[in-house]
């Protein structure tokens, strides 16, 4: 007979109520915050269904955004292409490529950053006998470890836009202050990502390769980093999609990519032109979620375990 | 416990499971390090050698693993190479992984060959059966021309058949080699009918060490009693 549940003493509590009741206070606690956010006078909602935007809309969707030489002489497709054309060539084409490369340069820098310091970040890895089960630790590799992580969550605390806004002062005048700043900021994230996937790496193949007498290097580089690899590249591709759309902006901040050119274009109240270029800045995050997308199957089909 | 194996015996460690076989193989391979006492190979104390000391002692023992412990994604060839990772530098072993010498691709080979599955070569790890796997282990293990051959339950995941197929061909190779071949093992049976030594484990201790000849049933009888559990709280 199976025995029946004791009856409860008065004042003991069911052990799912004090989760179900913090489960209350945060709902209640986010609701209020909402609120608050939108009723503190910050945000005047009112002003978003002024008379004047609906013109300032009008305008901007019937006159601004139509390409200039559209507006009085009719839409031909051959006068679309041939603006287009003409913005690509003069300065479009190069601050569209100027991103991609900023993009790439960054994100080499932070793969091979990452390559580098997730070994020390993973604590099977950097402990005095690595991927051996209740092996000796070592004070010396654990804080070389923390160390690492450290490392990971400062550079990758700080803003892209903050990073690159320091390196402007140093760097003025190139590409340099966003592919240093990105490289740091992916670094970080990646480096802390490896980390982890290198750590969580069934150990006990690595643990076999450690008995027979195989040293760190030897078993880290050759055999638990080409384990982690399809991981890795998910990663890292990840990353080149953000990071594509993040040198964009970083335009903004008078590095000749397609940010400071949309930034030109607005203070001219060139508004078809910025749209134009906002464009440009589509394709390309589109062509970085599709390489990725590619990878991704790719390594789906290679690796099905 | 005291326990001394010498050079070329042959030697199954019995016991029910908890009893320390795994602990004591892994004690004798250096990969675990004593707590008190000391573990000693080839008249070397493990637990006081300088690292690149231990780590050429390590080289020289194979130890073939219950789950096999190979790395999935490698060719079974890459596998059985990697058994040298021990006696080679940084750049010669990447070079002996990516592009393994014709000298180092003969020799798995012909190890392959020695387990009875050459043709396995080329193929990903992954795509092996258990059986098969087992095999390549075996072969690493030989790869790393080892003075002792250590078998951490071999034969666990196989069926019975080709479980004394497998400790056949593991101790026929101890034998023509002159190895030392120590195996924990679950199966009795087998041990009995295959190894002439057995030492018999139970909570960390050793309870037996004798000739195969002279284990009795009574002594197996009391090594896998099971206490009765004591009497619950609430019945």
């Amino acid at each position: 007979m199976i025995p029946s549940r004791p009856p409860q003493a008065p004042g003991e509590e069911h052990p799912e109520e004090p989760s179900r009741r913090l489960l209350w206070i945060s709902g209640i606690g986010a609701s209020g915050l909402v609120a608050f956010a939108w009723l503190s006078g910050e945000i005047n909602v009112s002003g978003f269904f002024g008379a004047d935007r609906a013109r300032n809309l009008k305008r901007f969707l019937t006159e601004d955004a139509i390409p200039f030489p559209l507006r009085e002489d009719g839409f031909t497709w051959s006068g679309l292409w041939t603006w287009v054309a003409g913005h690509w060539n003069a300065a479009a084409g190069e601050a569209t490529l100027t991103t991609l490369w900023i993009a790439v340069a960054s994100m080499a820098l932070a793969g091979a950053g990452a390559l580098l310091v997730a070994p020390w970040v993973a604590r099977t890895i950097s402990t005095r006998e690595p991927f051996l089960q209740n092996g000796p630790t070592g004070a010396l590799w654990i804080w070389a470890s923390r160390l690492a992580r450290l490392i990971c969550i400062l550079a990758r605390a700080l803003p892209e836009y903050i990073l690159a806004f320091l390196w402007v002062a140093i760097l003025p005048g190139s590409a340099w202050p966003a592919v240093l700043a990105l490289a740091m900021h992916n670094g970080g994230i990646l480096g802390r990502l490896f980390g982890e996937t290198l750590e969580n790496l069934e150990r006990r193949p690595l643990q076999a390769l450690r008995t027979l007498g195989g040293s760190r290097g030897q078993i880290t580089a050759l055999a638990a980093v080409p384990v982690a690899l399809p991981r890795f590249l998910l990663y890292f591709f990840y990353r080149f999609e953000t990071c594509v759309r993040e040198a964009t902006v970083l335009g903004m901040l008078g590095i000749v990519s397609l940010g400071y050119q949309i930034q030109d274009a607005r203070s001219r109240h060139a508004y078809d032109d910025m749209l134009l270029l906002v464009g440009f800045g589509v394709l390309l995050v589109l062509l970085a979620d599709l390489t990725s997308h590619g990878v991704r199957i790719w390594l789906r089909r290679e690796a099905p375990r | 416990m005291d326990l001394e194996i010498a050079p070329g015996e042959i030697v199954a460690l019995v016991g029910p499971s908890g009893a320390g076989k795994t602990s004591l193989l892994r004690l004798m391979a250096g990969s675990l390090m004593a707590d008190a006492g000391t573990a000693s190979f080839g008249g070397q104390d493990l637990a006081h050698l300088a690292p690149s000391a231990l780590r050429a002692v390590r080289s020289r023992i194979g130890f073939v693993h219950q789950d096999h412990s190979l790395v999935p994604i490698f060719r079974a060839h890459q596998n059985v190479i990697a058994g040298a990772l021990g006696q080679r530098g940084f750049w010669s072993a990447a070079r002996s992984m990516v592009r393994p010498t014709s000298a180092d691709l003969d020799r798995a080979h012909r190890l392959l060959e020695r387990v009875g599955i050459p043709e396995k070569l080329c193929l990903r790890t992954d795509s092996l059966s258990g059986g098969q796997q087992q095999r390549v282990a075996i072969a690493r293990a030989l790869f790393q021309a080892p003075h002792a051959l250590l078998a951490d339950e071999p034969v666990a995941s196989v069926d019975p058949t080709r479980a004394r197929a497998v400790l056949s061909l593991m101790k026929e190779i101890a034998e023509e080699r002159g190895l030392t071949l120590v195996a924990s093992l679950h199966d009795i049976q087998l041990a009995r009918e295959l190894f002439p030594r057995l030492v018999g484990l139970r909570g960390g201790r050793l309870v037996f060490d004798s000739p195969t000849a002279q284990v009795n049933d009574a002594a197996l009888e009391a090594l896998y009693r099971i206490d009765s559990p004591a009497p619950h709280a609430d019945g």
